[in-house]
């Protein structure tokens, strides 16, 4: 499964569990804010990618960055992907 | 010497100069002190009287507190989102007569004295600490206390255009309203809490001076329209700053003056830093510059030494001999900095937002299936800390619709970010050496 199929299932799992309203075309070019996500739902998101995956980027990072778009978003996964 | 008033700081500006704006209206100084006095006359307040100010918008709020401050015993700044039993105790607690919401000023009935006596010379103005155990506590500031760290350089001030993205009466937001006010800059304040229509207001107003949480930060940044505001001064407070957001906003702003203050409602400002760099030096618990008195007791928690602290017991009561206050924060020392590493309560923060622990878990327990729980701060890189939980299941129950069933229960009965976003099942919780559980991970 690709980064990015991997990502989306898990906003769509998190969003069946808690109820969330996500928009139901999600692509790369999806403004995250704009998906249904808030920014608490974010960082559960960022936290349940963290127990799949074995890490966070957000705390990698030498260049911080956060990520407007979904393509944005898995791109730094892919990145620090070992 | 009488003490300054805050209609006294504001009759010194020019009275054509623009003080607040807010999408519908553009308040002069001489339009926002007639309308204090206005209020002020219409109210029948007197010098013995005790002002609630409650559900009001910015430029209502400002208005209360120049028309009282200097003129009332005190003003209660009640926060937005109290239920009504708290609502009611601080009210009664304070000895208020006079309540002014969006609807008026009016003369509450059966007002009583209040339990709480402060002794300061000047106008009280009440603050409710921000505790999510059910009791918030007034602490007792004057317009001294609060605007202790407020710069007042007018020459300065009159090219900083400041955005307003908290509750104003709130110690945060309070700082906010005052630093424009005392240093004669323009104030943008939404009439809206929600954030687009707040980023909207700050972009066409060209905010160059703004103070947030790290996790609101973070927001603005991925949402990159603010990136559009010429910022010069941000402020970050009411959360730890991590070297992630203070770097990734030095990057977005290069021009822009960054500093994360550590402020409680207690203390008011104890001290800002400027160097971009995540904690503080060391060197000041070697007094070596040291902005004020700071100790790290055996324990860990970080004590200060302001000074002025605010009066009352709830202050008293946290003082050592030596007259430092406990924060009940915890530090630790790694190379020349000190940081953060959480609260002694437990007491987790989720984007400036407290939780505490004990609060959830009895919640919790309330969830059929649930045996036993563990509530504790999850690290989190978005939003500071998540309420993370470890759940014993009864025998049989099936986990997967457990977590649904719990999920459900917050929902219904917690606020949005009280509700775990991390849920883990385990065998058996364990206890910690000293018999306690682990509050943070």
């Amino acid at each position: 499964m690709s980064m990015k199929d991997k990502i989306i299932a898990i906003i769509q799992e998190l969003a069946a569990e808690s109820g969330w309203k996500i928009v139901s075309d999600l692509n790369y070019e999806t403004v995250l804010l704009e998906s249904g996500l808030d920014s608490l739902g974010f960082a559960i998101l960022v936290a349940r990618l963290e127990e799949e995956l074995r890490y966070d980027p957000f705390t990698m990072m030498d260049e911080p960055f956060y990520p407007r778009t979904l393509g944005e978003f898995v791109a730094i996964y892919e990145r620090y992907a070992s | 010497m009488k003490a300054e008033t805050l209609s006294g700081i504001v009759g010194s500006l020019c009275g054509d100069h623009s003080v607040v704006a807010t999408p519908s209206v553009v308040c002069s100084v001489g339009k926002l002190l007639e309308h204090a006095d206005e209020l002020y006359r219409r109210s029948s307040v007197t010098t013995a009287s005790r002002v609630a100010l409650s559900g009001l918008s910015a430029l209502s709020l400002m208005t209360g507190l120049v028309a009282f401050d200097g003129k009332v015993e005190a003003m209660l700044l009640l926060p937005v989102a109290l239920d009504e039993a708290t609502f009611d105790r601080l009210i009664a607690s304070a000895g208020c007569t006079h309540l002014m919401d969006a609807d008026g000023i009016r003369t509450l009935p059966n007002c009583l004295a209040g339990d709480t006596e402060f002794n300061v010379e000047g106008t009280q103005w009440l603050l409710a600490t921000s505790g999510t155990t059910g009791t918030p506590k007034l602490i007792c500031h004057t317009l001294a206390s609060i605007t202790r760290s407020v710069k007042r350089d007018r020459t300065k001030g009159a090219h900083f255009v400041w955005g307003l993205l908290y509750e104003t009466s709130r110690f945060a937001g309070l700082q906010v309203v005052l630093q424009a006010l005392f240093s004669g800059s323009l104030l943008i304040a939404s009439e809206s809490s929600e954030f687009d229509s707040q980023i909207e207001a700050f972009v066409r107003h060209g905010v160059n001076a703004l103070s947030a949480t790290p996790s609101l930060w973070r927001k603005m940044l991925m949402d990159a329209r603010i990136k559009a505001c010429p910022l010069r001064q941000i402020t970050l407070g009411g959360e730890i700053a991590d070297q992630q957001i203070l770097d990734a906003l030095r990057r977005s702003f290069p021009a822009a003056r960054i500093v994360h203050i550590y402020a409680s409602t207690e203390a008011g400002v104890a001290f800002s830093v400027n160097d971009c760099c995540a904690g503080f030096p060391a060197a000041w618990l070697r007094s070596e510059h040291s902005p004020i008195p700071l100790r790290i007791r055996d324990d860990g928690h970080l004590l200060i030494k302001p000074a002025k602290l605010p009066d009352g017991q709830e202050i008293a009561r946290r003082l050592d001999a030596d007259g430092y206050l406990d924060t009940t924060d915890i530090v630790y020392v790694e190379g020349d900095r000190v940081f953060f590493s959480g609260r002694a309560s437990g007491a987790i923060n989720v984007g400036g937002n407290k939780v505490i622990p004990e609060f959830v878990e009895q919640h919790l327990r309330c969830v059929d299936g649930v045996l036993d729980v563990h509530v504790f701060g999850k690290k989190n890189s978005i939003i500071g800390q998540l309420v993370a939980v470890k759940v014993v299941a009864r025998s049989g129950v099936d986990t997967a619709l457990l977590r649904g069933a719990i999920i459900g229960y917050c929902k219904v009965h917690l606020e949005k970010w009280q509700i775990p976003g991390v849920i883990f099942f385990v065998a058996e919780l364990k206890e910690s050496m000293a018999g306690k559980r682990e509050r943070v991970v």
